[in-house]
């Protein structure tokens, strides 16, 4: 199977250790992985704004960087569910299937459910706190949702399990939002900062060193709450954690 | 870029003491709302049923009304008809000069709220009386409720009490609930018992029984409809279920979603007028028949008012009712307003992360989180699009539609990094509030790839 | 008249897809001792349960829970502790300042601790004035849930029912909880 590698733009231009390491630790696992170049962005932003139209143009350019891909693998649960929910509805009234709907994973994801990974060289010592992303958690079903009464689950724990030293704790709230939401974080920055707040506050009392999870995006919120109000916490994506010493 | 909601929600936010509690009490609802919910394994399938119960009703509305009204009327009540706010007001105005009355009792109603009815009732010289004990609270405040079940949720203890102070004559400085909620209680018995006639919303109307249903944990309604002769009952017409049997879905599902409660304390099934008496039923569409023709919107019409989409949302929680521009706050109030009016109402769109827990929390299956999804795609269309939203967009696409553009920017996007921290964090920079910007790499993921440092 | 005109036709104007009727089809919770979680459920309402005893008499039953009660209502046969028949008066507000009253609910429901009553008094002020109020049930009526509940209701017809779990409460005030908002401040069933 041929899987395309899909780095989002924050993490091309932000954070490329963790397309870095995503790219290894699907290589590790004897994938054949490959980055089609010059990404730009799914359009979620622009959509989640209320300018869904203007990321029509940038979901056809994703189906043909990823026409000859068998899986498009993704270390970003947000922008992975957006092509997932979003990008048929916006390419059909373009008069176009999509086709990476159907084969679009999250990178936890893929490796829960389709590479059904069992062993981990990683080793973590540390106490980490997960941050099970809204659109993560209620579009891809990484973790069962607090709100639903389902049988508790969590791909991601499954996932950090396999890292040896590894302390895996989840906030008190354990699914609430950190208050990112694209451009809702500027045009309501008040409430945005303050959810930001109370979700790192949540994360600390754990008594974690970092918080992890599957979304670039959530994180980098944290992050700049945790670097104005200089919080001893610490930001990781999943991937540089299950990935590290490779 | 800032909306009438974020400019109010940032004034809420100011006191943050106060925001806390908010959050943390709604919070503490949702919890208890959890509790209840996890106990019963069927819970989902409740779910399941009460939505697909409420789509066949809301797109069955002519045959279940008259339905209704024929069972209604065999029991020997009236049941009236408005098409909109002003016929309701004017109903019960008629209502109320037949029988000479002066003083009107009412229990909480979410209805005559939009209609606002006590307003003009009030103009027209009678003496509204709110029962439940947060109605009235707000009622002596000259206030709004906040909330659509807490609706005083937003006042403290010691307001409550000072406010009783001056209209209760209560001790000077006791805001204890028990103390003050028994003095209204013993203020309150006075006006059951003298109220001309009573009125009440619904919860539920029957169409197989004619009967209407209303819950109430204080035993307002029942108490407020003891002793008047005339009781008039008012309810939107989505509140009609096909019979008692969808009752034992949605009785279970109302108390837990909105309190944490297995049931409300009272359960009220209203049948036949008492003796000599008349029973009144105003039947009210509002706008509900104009929702039926939009397919996007229609389950708003499951709503069966529990209130939990408020308690869930994280946005409502730290922004409070008032923030919002439609008298119905949180994610119901944001699409309920959009589908009244969406020109006047759509500063509440931005309240909203789009997380989906009101989606996930709803007994009734809305999909709040989508539907609000959907009406910004519309705020272009009418106008009510951000300037600064669209330019930024815009400016977003133009870039991401020019990987060699926006690799080019990526490449000298460190030296932003390394601008003074002036020119990054000011008025112009609303993610600068409370967060530093996050920085760029020295080479992106594309430029390393390119340089074969990855393989 | 022209105004029901006007809602059904738009109605039947903008009506699209009709839905069918779902079949209400589901397990439904079940409780091995329907009694003893009915207790706790009423419990948690914040109102009592107690299981008559062979040899008990109700109303010793009822004096022990309300020793200081002196306006009692009911026009049941047996309630000789009783010192009114509520269905004497002409007029509800004349039942203002009893201190309980004594009714018969139709059956019980161990999920929420709620009775089923239907109006047997003359004013139905009575289930909610009095500051207590004693509701008397066969143990052998309760029932699982209100999906059973409402099944039980069929064929009853009543211009008054209610469902009533425990006493009146508030939580308005900063949602601290408050019996006795308007209605009865204590309920007691009494499990015949």
């Amino acid at each position: 199977m041929k899987i395309g590698l899909f780095i989002p733009c924050y993490i091309n231009a932000v954070y490329p250790e963790v397309g870095v390491a995503s790219y290894k630790l699907l290589k590790s696992l004897g994938l054949d992985v490959d980055y089609p170049l010059d990404q730009t962005c799914c359009g979620q932003p622009m959509a989640n704004a209320g300018f869904e139209h203007e990321s029509a143009g940038l979901a056809l350019r994703m189906e043909e960087l990823f026409r000859s891909y068998d899986y498009v693998v993704g270390p970003s649960a947000s922008c992975v569910a957006f092509v997932k929910e979003n990008h048929p509805g916006i390419l059909e009234k373009a008069g176009h299937v999509c086709m990476n709907s159907k084969k679009i994973y999250d990178i936890c994801e893929f490796l829960h459910d389709i590479v059904k990974v069992k062993e981990l060289k990683a080793e973590f010592p540390h106490k980490v706190s997960i941050h099970n992303s809204c659109h993560g958690v209620r579009e891809l079903h990484l973790s069962s949702p607090s709100e639903r009464n389902i049988p508790y689950f969590s791909k991601l724990r499954d996932l950090l399990s396999l890292v040896k030293g590894i302390e895996i704790f989840e906030p008190k709230r354990i699914d609430e939002c950190c208050g990112f939401g694209g451009m809702f974080a500027v045009e309501e920055p008040e409430v945005s900062v303050c959810m930001g707040q109370d979700k790192v506050k949540d994360h600390m009392n754990t008594g974690a060193e970092y918080i992890t999870g599957a979304d670039s995006s959530c994180l980098m919120h944290m992050e700049g709450v945790i670097k104005r109000d200089n919080l001893p916490i610490k930001t990781i994506h999943i991937v540089e954690i299950l990935a590290s010493g490779l | 870029m800032s909306t009438k909601h974020s400019k109010a929600a940032a004034r809420f936010i100011e006191n943050r003491k106060q925001e806390a509690w908010h959050d943390e009490t709604l919070w503490m609802v949702r919890a208890k709302r959890d509790k209840m919910s996890h106990s019963l394994p069927e819970w989902e399938r409740l779910r399941e049923l009460a939505s697909d119960i409420k789509l066949y009703s809301n797109s069955h509305l002519d045959t279940l009304l008259e339905e209704f009204e024929r069972n209604a009327t065999a029991n020997g009540a009236i049941v009236h008809w408005a098409k909109d706010a002003a016929e309701h007001n004017a109903i019960v105005d008629e209502i109320l000069q037949q029988h000479k009355a002066h003083t009107l009792i009412k229990s909480k109603s979410m209805l005559t709220e939009e209609c606002g009815m006590n307003d003009y009732l009030f103009g027209k010289g009678y003496d509204i009386i709110e029962s439940d004990l947060g109605e009235r609270i707000l009622q002596w405040m000259k206030l709004h409720p906040s909330h659509i079940v807490m609706p005083a949720i937003h006042i403290k203890r010691q307001e409550v009490g000072e406010m009783m102070e001056r209209v209760l004559g209560t001790e000077k400085g006791n805001s204890d609930p028990t103390y003050l909620t028994h003095a209204v209680r013993k203020n309150m018995r006075e006006k059951f018992l003298t109220a001309d006639v009573a009125m009440t919303g619904a919860n539920f109307a029957v169409a197989s029984t004619g009967e209407i249903v209303v819950c109430t944990n204080e035993g307002n309604a029942d108490m407020g409809t003891s002793f008047p002769k005339v009781h008039i009952a008012t309810f939107g017409m989505e509140k009609i279920v096909p019979d008692r049997e969808s009752l034992g879905v949605f009785t279970r599902l109302l108390a837990r979603s909105g309190t944490g409660q297995p049931i409300t304390s009272y359960t009220s099934h209203y049948c036949r007028p008492k003796e000599g008496g008349e029973f009144h039923i105003i039947i009210v569409d509002n706008g509900r028949s104009d929702i039926l023709a939009r397919p996007d919107h229609i389950r708003t019409l499951n709503c069966i008012r529990c209130g939990e989409c408020m308690n869930t949302c994280p946005v409502y929680r730290r922004s409070g009712g008032y923030s919002y521009t439609y008298f119905i706050p949180g994610p119901i109030g944001i699409n309920l307003g959009m589908l009244k009016d969406p020109v006047k109402y759509s500063d509440n769109v931005s309240a909203c992360s789009l997380c989906l827990s009101c989606s996930n929390v709803c007994p009734v299956k809305i999909d709040l989180g989508e539907q609000i999804y959907r009406w910004r795609q519309d705020l272009d269309k009418i106008g009510k699009a951000s300037t600064e939203k669209k330019i930024m967009s815009g400016g977003m696409k133009f870039l991401m539609e020019r990987p060699k553009l926006f690799n080019t920017a990526l490449k000298f996007a460190p030296v932003v990094n390394k601008m003074p921290r002036f020119m990054i964090y000011n008025s112009l920079n609303a993610w600068g509030k409370g967060r530093e910007l996050p920085a760029f790499a020295k080479q992106s993921f594309n430029e390393m790839w390119k340089s074969n440092k990855i393989k | 008249m022209s105004s029901k005109n006007d809602i059904l036709s738009a109605i039947r104007r903008h009506t699209g897809k009709r839905y069918e009727m779902p079949e209400l089809t589901l397990d439904a919770i079940a409780y091995e001792d329907k009694v003893a979680r009915f207790a706790d459920s009423l419990k948690a309402a914040g109102g009592q349960a107690v299981l008559m005893q062979p040899g008990d008499d109700i109303n010793e039953i009822i004096r022990q829970h309300f020793p200081d009660a002196t306006r009692i209502a009911s026009n049941l046969p047996g309630i000789a502790c009783a010192t009114f028949n509520p269905d004497d008066l002409d007029d509800p507000r004349e039942l203002d300042n009893t201190d309980l009253a004594v009714v018969e609910g139709h059956f019980g429901v161990a999920e929420n601790g709620a009775v089923w009553i239907t109006r047997q008094v003359k004013h139905k002020a009575l289930y909610f004035i009095s500051n207590s109020l004693v509701m008397l049930i066969d143990r052998n009526s309760i029932v699982n849930n209100m999906h059973e509940a409402y099944k039980r209701t069929e064929n009853m017809t009543y211009d008054f029912g209610a469902f009533i779990s425990g006493p009146s409460k508030t939580a308005d005030i900063e949602q601290a909880l408050v019996l006795g908002a308007h209605g009865p401040v204590g309920v007691l069933v009494i499990l015949k």
